[in-house]
């Protein structure tokens, strides 16, 4: 109660804006050294509905959820730390025998599932397989069988002389993650999306060039929705890039290309929505014509507003943010790194030009965020059309240190605390953040660390 | 520079100019070496990552149509005429390169082996490739790539199947239309696929069981 009414004074209130929220550090995962391990790079990070859990993958494979702790929010000294709750092997790598390859036990996506019970569910996908995995608590232990000792062992029913009711003692808790469902078979091409449809019986995975609905209940079979694949390969010219199911209602569903477009389709106009509804393009600016125009209009995320009525897509350089009945422009377009527009071609030849940075919505969809180089990530205020600029660096690790924007200098003089795009380090990139859904709390990936920040709590 | 001591990042690099140019400054010539480069080294993969190579095949088709427009104006020094004929050679092999790769792809939906005709189309593109290339780096075309991964067979990939009983290729339940994709595979009303299908965790494995008995005439569909 206290927090939702902080929350509309910050926006709404004297000098609302999402720039007035003073961020603040608060806890930093991961490994210290600079040597990152390959497998220790995270490639996911998702909140769940309530904020409770947070879920990151990596590209060994791995799940950790961190579980937001609930006493220190009433001390309102701080929203709650979150601490390490269930780590487990989500994807092996695997080996396809007919093509001969390995298949890469990278997670490239995680999302959640409203709770219903006391067990939590979620869905992880690698390149080609999908599971659902249950995570439950466990506090409590049979103890007194008959049969059995304690460590296990069967005891002979000769020696048993007396009966007994077991009875449920308590014990340390225990999380356990369980595989309920594994949805495989179904991608030829590598998993770029999952989304769970708000009925909460189906969910979409989107590859390159197809898009498939699953039943969760059902693993041996599912629909295609939706085939760009062109008959005749030599014609490949576009891909999908990202999809995803309107948060409210459950026959609509958009999907990105690497052409820049968004198709918004219904599945109640055909079993194949290759027919969209509704395209979404905005025209070339001639102005800004380059060998590289597709490669940076191409969009690497696609996420609806909490409420429905807007979408917003990320392309290289830019947010935008689209009104659902309007197709042939975006409503709000914001610059992430426009100084990087002169350096394309270097960014080109080191392949950085073709990196997917994923955007997300706070939870009142008044604040987009998106990461960028330099571990740097950027926030614009839809509202006041502000923007800030700031830095997830193991340096201002003390809790509770503001943050300070940070500023990059395009050309010119370099003011001070100012950083020249030429010593920007482009290998230090955050792609992956995620918004709390009710609190001003965020998660940024950089590399191989997990950084949460917090606003400051008078 | 780019970035203080440039690291070579995660994935492909190639080795480019780290200097920071204005795209329309960079030579034309030198940012379509580097796109057949990055090309090359997509197809390499046996399982290129889709999006990278559509983008580059794209952004080369833009330099080559840049290039045939500049070719009747007046030419820098170091691109002389033949390129844009050359090139165009050498996209039209691309092009068919590409689509034999991904067509490759498409092929494991339907469970077909490998066409021993694609070597053909194969063998004329990287050849044209190798007269017209004018990359530094050696161009690994399919082809190469077949022939390198096929040591240990003379005559090709049709001596996976040489103790194999052929007739299983004449069977209807092969062609593609009654297959009907291979992601229903494991849903339709066959009851043994199911009862293999059965084990969520075995999944994977008990595909490709029934696979092998399939090839090795163990099992009717």
């Amino acid at each position: 109660m206290f927090l939702k009414f902080s929350l509309r004074s910050i926006f709404y209130g004297a000098g609302g804006g999402g720039n007035d929220i003073q961020w603040c550090f608060s806890q930093v995962k991961g490994a210290v050294d600079d040597d990152v391990a390959e497998a220790d790079i995270i490639s996911t990070v998702e909140f769940n509905h309530s904020g409770e859990l947070l879920a990151t993958g990596d590209k060994g494979g791995r799940v950790v959820i961190f579980q937001q702790e609930q006493e220190n929010k009433i001390q309102s000294l701080s929203r709650g730390e979150y601490n390490v709750y269930s780590t487990f092997q989500s994807h092996e790598p695997e080996f396809d025998y007919l093509k001969s390859l390995e298949i890469e036990e990278k997670i490239n996506k995680i999302r959640w599932l409203p709770q219903k019970n006391a067990a939590q569910f979620l869905l992880s996908t690698n390149d080609k397989t999908i599971k659902l995995w249950k995570i439950s608590e466990r506090d409590k232990r049979p103890e007194g069988y008959n049969l059995k000792e304690e460590d296990g062992r069967y005891r002979d029913p000769s020696t048993v002389t007396t009966l007994r009711v077991p009875v449920f003692r308590p014990m340390d808790l225990m999380v356990e993650a369980s595989p309920r469902r594994i949805f495989a078979n179904a991608h030829t091409y590598h998993i770029n999306s999952i989304s769970i449809n708000s009925d909460y019986e189906t969910y979409l995975s989107a590859d390159d060039l197809r898009i498939n609905l699953w039943h969760l209940e059902i693993t041996d079979r599912s629909f295609n929705i939706v085939d760009i694949k062109p008959a005749n390969m030599e014609e490949l010219t576009e891909v999908i890039t990202a999809a995803e199911f309107h948060p409210n209602s459950c026959n609509t569903f958009v999907y990105s290309s690497s052409k820049g477009t968004i198709r918004l389709c219904d599945m109640r106009a055909s079993a194949l929505c290759d027919r969209h509804s509704k395209l979404f393009e905005e025209p070339e600016d001639p102005s800004n014509r380059s060998f590289f125009s597709e490669i940076i209009s191409s969009i690497s995320d696609v996420k609806f507003s909490h409420s429905g009525r807007y979408m917003m897509t990320r392309d290289y350089l830019s947010v935008k943010i689209w009104d659902l009945n309007m197709e042939n422009r975006p409503v709000e377009t914001y610059q992430v790194h426009e100084y990087l527009r002169s350096k394309l071609c270097s960014l080109y030849e080191n392949d950085c030009i073709f990196d997917k940075f994923e955007c997300c919505w706070n939870g009142s969809d008044s604040v987009v965020m998106t990461g960028s180089y330099n571990n740097f990530f950027r926030m614009f205020d839809r509202n006041t059309k502000r923007d800030i600029t700031l830095e997830a660096s193991r340096e201002n690790n003390k809790p509770r240190t503001v943050l300070k924007p940070r500023k990059v200098c395009a050309s010119g003089k370099r003011k001070k605390d100012e950083i020249s795009v030429d010593s920007l380090d482009f290998n230090k990139k955050i792609l992956h953040t995620a918004w709390h859904p009710k609190e001003n709390i965020i998660a940024v990936a950089t590399t191989n660390n997990l950084y949460i920040f917090q606003d400051k709590v008078n | 520079m780019l970035a203080k001591g440039v690291k070579r990042p995660r994935g492909e690099m190639e080795g480019g100019d780290p200097e920071p140019r204005d795209p329309s400054a960079a030579p034309a010539s030198s940012l379509f070496n580097i796109s057949m480069v990055k090309l090359h080294q997509s197809l390499r993969h046996v399982e290129p990552n889709l999006r990278h190579l559509v983008l580059v095949a794209n952004t080369l088709r833009r330099m080559q149509d840049q290039m045939q427009r500049e070719a009747g104006g007046p030419m820098a020094p170091d691109s002389p005429e033949a390129p844009s004929v050359g090139d165009d050679l050498l996209l039209s092999a691309l092009d068919s390169s590409i689509s034999t790769m991904l067509e490759d792809l498409g092929q494991v939906e339907v469970l077909s082996p490998a066409r021993p005709e694609e070597e053909q189309p194969l063998a004329g593109a990287s050849g044209a490739r190798q007269e017209l290339a004018r990359t530094s780096a050696p161009c690994l075309g399919p082809l190469e790539l077949l022939s390198s991964a096929s040591y240990l067979l003379e005559d090709g990939l049709e001596d996976i199947f040489e103790d194999i009983d052929t007739s299983m290729y004449d069977c209807d339940l092969w062609s593609p239309t009654s297959l009907s994709g291979f992601k229903a595979f494991s849903g339709a009303e066959d009851s043994d696929s199911k009862a293999l299908a059965g084990a969520e965790d075995r999944l994977d494995m008990s595909d490709l069981d029934y696979l092998m008995d399939v090839l090795v005439g163990g099992h009717a569909l």
